[in-house]
């Protein structure tokens, strides 16, 4: 175990020390912070700032505009009073003009209806139809004085207005398939509510980015410091210091604690900005908190993390061994690099899609597993025993090429010049007698 | 007492053979030399005695004892190319191989600093691996090898890339190791180097042996066939002589090659009728000249 700990040691501490290591660390923090701040910082900001709708003046619709919004107290929308041009065409024209001259941000012209009717409206503005900007809150407050107007016309008693606008009460829970508990709303194992569901949603998000991240970073990096000491020939001083399997592994797991201490800096960032008291505050007045889901997710969050980017820095480990100049690491770790694409892929349209079969299956085949099962226990439910057979599945595929890998990497650290194939590394094993 | 033993050893790659039945042994305090060409199989022969890879027929002991992992505690290793961290300080890297091979990092650094001071070189301590120059880079890979004390040390090509004042210094130190009793295994393409240092050798050609034994009775087991004659005046009708043969002439030196023992007696007596003579010598075969000879015959 000695020659494991003082590989171990020296792959952890020689990363750490280097500035590559803590420049990255210390940029993506600040990210992290500036990312998890933002909300709240930008919606202070907006909070003093108004936006003007012009409207021209009338006797119905824009008072009934102006005493909406102020029966809402929405002081975000302000409307603005124009005289009247006279003409449709002049109306048309000067409140184009007052919306290219930023006097407003749009300009909500009253179409003329045919009596008896409620008129129709054009809204004007630069916005694209993504920036809707206050389109929707118009919309909403002529549907209300229509409303009010046509309630008027019919003569209704007050309780017959309350009772048409009495909303319905409708609460979307997701049923889960997993548990043969109770149901009860809001708990754990019982569906989830649209806020939990944002929650995991978000968790799931995290992971797969977080995974591929770590992947492409360390896994990477574990396959071109193996080459490095190839190409340097250090490793010919190694391999006779020390069994390549010690080496290998302490190598592995050198990277991985380096790896795994990157995120968790980057988790502690997280959570001390999520629980700074506006922050806080800002996330759950928009029905976001964090404490409120199942907190086996987190569990599941962070095994899954784990075993995922173990089981790929082996994989690395053994594709660096293989080659022998980092000009060729790039060709030979693409197999690799491509599995943990079609991960992320492939996870991307599970979250859409969680029940679909094709994500089912993919959530029990390792290379997959991390990501897919996760968002299917985030965004669905799923039974226990198949959360347990995917991580069972992933613990062995893990011990299996671990295996494997230090089969290659025993072998591959011998072999130089060109890139072997794969008949040619299975005959020097043969050969090895390995 | 032999510290290591090689009995009839083959190793193959698939179709081909690298080494085909290796037979020597390493006593201890001496330096044996492990000489041929490229490709003649010396780096599988340093390999499988470094556990490497294991022989397909035959078998190395150590000490009369099989290879065993507690043993590369025991083997120091000098590659044929430099094998150093390029941006690590020689410090952490050489406390690096020494811990792996179970060295404390408190002996190793004493030892680290006795060698560099040994090499005249105590300020590298502190410098990283890429801003020496190569020669001295050697010197670091040199003490990399030794760092842990080993009693079994496989150096192959020491001294390829150093000045001649480095030479000289490694071979010093190669020297006082064999006194210290540790074994040496050493490959090299500088027949000088192998003349000055071992006592035995063994010649690989495409992974055959083709001459093994005592360096001093390999030697006198060729015919001294080399003649070195100097006169004060020119000498002529040598090459006329029965069984001799010139090889070169430069004002009064001559160089002269002779296929029978005899015939050398007959150059000097030839050469005293007509002149005073400065010098003559017969010369046994340079190792050179043997090595030539041996891997030439298997063309």
């Amino acid at each position: 175990m000695r020659g494991f700990w003082t590989v171990f040691k020296f792959t952890f501490l020689n990363r750490m020390k280097s500035k590559s290591f803590l420049v990255t660390t210390i940029l993506f923090a600040v990210l992290i912070a500036a990312g998890i701040n933002a909300p709240n910082v930008i919606s202070s900001f907006s909070k003093g700032s108004t936006t003007t709708v012009g409207v021209f003046a009338d006797t119905t619709i824009s008072p009934a505009l102006i005493q909406y919004f102020k029966d809402k107290g929405d002081t975000k929308l302000t409307i603005a009073e124009y005289p009247d041009q006279g003409s449709a065409a002049a109306n048309e024209e000067f409140a184009k003009k007052q919306v290219f001259d930023k006097e407003v941000k749009g300009f909500l012209v009253v179409q003329s209806a045919k009596e008896g009717q409620f008129p129709s409206f054009r809204y004007l503005s630069q916005g694209t139809f993504m920036q809707s900007g206050p389109s929707t809150k118009l919309e909403v407050a002529l549907q209300e004085i229509k409303l009010s107007e046509t309630v008027k016309e019919l003569k209704l008693t007050t309780e017959q207005v309350a009772l048409l606008n009495a909303p319905v009460d409708f609460e979307p829970i997701q049923v889960d398939a997993g548990s043969s508990d109770t149901p009860s709303h809001g708990t754990a194992g019982a569906g989830k509510t649209p806020s939990e569901q944002l929650v995991s949603y978000i968790l799931v998000y995290a992971l797969m980015i977080l995974l591929f991240m770590a992947l492409s970073m360390y896994g990477n990096m574990t396959a071109s410091e193996i080459t490095a000491e190839k190409s340097s020939r250090v490793m010919e001083v190694l391999i006779t210091s020390v069994a390549p399997l010690k080496q290998m592994f302490g190598k592995v797991f050198g990277m991985f604690l380096l790896g795994v201490m990157q995120i968790t800096v980057f988790i502690l960032v997280a959570v001390i900005n999520l629980n700074l008291p506006s922050n806080r505050d800002f996330f759950i007045s928009n029905d976001l908190d964090f404490g409120s889901i199942d907190p086996m997710l987190y569990v599941y969050f962070v095994l899954f993390y784990l075993l995922g980017f173990f089981l790929y820095v082996i994989l690395y480990a053994a594709m660096g061994s293989i080659v022998s100049r980092t000009e060729d690491l790039g060709q030979a770790v693409m197999p690799i690099t491509l599995l943990s694409l079609a991960a992320f892929y492939i996870g991307l349209f599970g979250i859409n899609a969680p029940a679909n079969t094709f994500i089912r299956v993919t959530s029990f085949i390792p290379f997959f597993a991390p990501n897919v099962m996760f968002l299917r226990i985030g965004m669905s439910g799923v039974p226990t025993w198949e959360i347990w057979l995917s991580i069972g599945i992933l613990v062995l595929s893990i011990l299996f090429l671990g295996w494997l890998s230090a089969k290659i990497y025993r072998t591959g650290v011998l072999l130089y010049g060109k890139r072997p194939t794969i008949k040619e590394i299975r005959k020097a094993m043969k050969a090895y007698k390995l | 007492m032999t510290v290591l033993q090689l009995d009839k050893v083959t190793k193959r790659y698939a179709e081909k053979t690298a080494v085909n039945g290796i037979s020597l042994d390493v006593q201890r305090g001496e330096i044996f030399g492990l000489l041929g060409g490229n490709g003649a199989g010396k780096t599988t022969t340093m390999r499988m005695v470094l556990g490497l890879i294991y022989p397909d027929e035959g078998k190395i002991l150590y000490n009369g004892k099989p290879y065993s992992n507690e043993l590369l505690k025991r083997l120091g290793y000098l590659p044929e190319e430099r094998g150093l961290y390029p941006k690590t300080k020689v410090s952490e890297q050489i406390l690096y191989f020494a811990e792996l091979r179970g060295v404390s990092r408190k002996t190793a650094d004493k030892d680290l600093k006795d060698w560099l001071e040994r090499f005249g070189v105590p300020e590298y301590y502190n410098k990283k691996v890429e801003e020496l120059s190569k020669g001295n880079q050697q010197k670091i890979q040199f003490i990399a090898s030794v760092i842990h004390n080993p009693d079994i040390l496989i150096l192959d090509e020491p001294f390829s890339g150093l000045d001649p004042v480095n030479v000289e210094l490694l071979k010093a130190t190669v020297l006082q190791l064999r006194e210290e009793g540790k074994s040496i295994l050493f490959s090299s393409h500088r027949m000088d180097h192998v003349e000055e240092l071992c006592q035995n050798i063994c010649i690989l050609h495409k992974s055959e042996t083709v001459l093994k034994g005592n360096l001093r009775d390999i030697k006198q087991s060729y015919p001294k066939e080399k003649v070195i004659l100097e006169t004060a005046v020119p000498v002529s009708g040598l090459d006329r002589l029965d069984h001799v043969s010139l090889v070169k002439s430069e004002g009064n030196r001559y160089e002269l090659r002779v296929s029978v023992p005899e015939a050398a007696q007959q150059i000097l007596q030839q050469a005293m009728a007509q002149s005073a003579i400065h010098r003559f010598q017969i010369l046994e075969p340079t190792l050179t000249e043997i090595f030539i000879k041996k891997v030439g015959d298997g063309e």
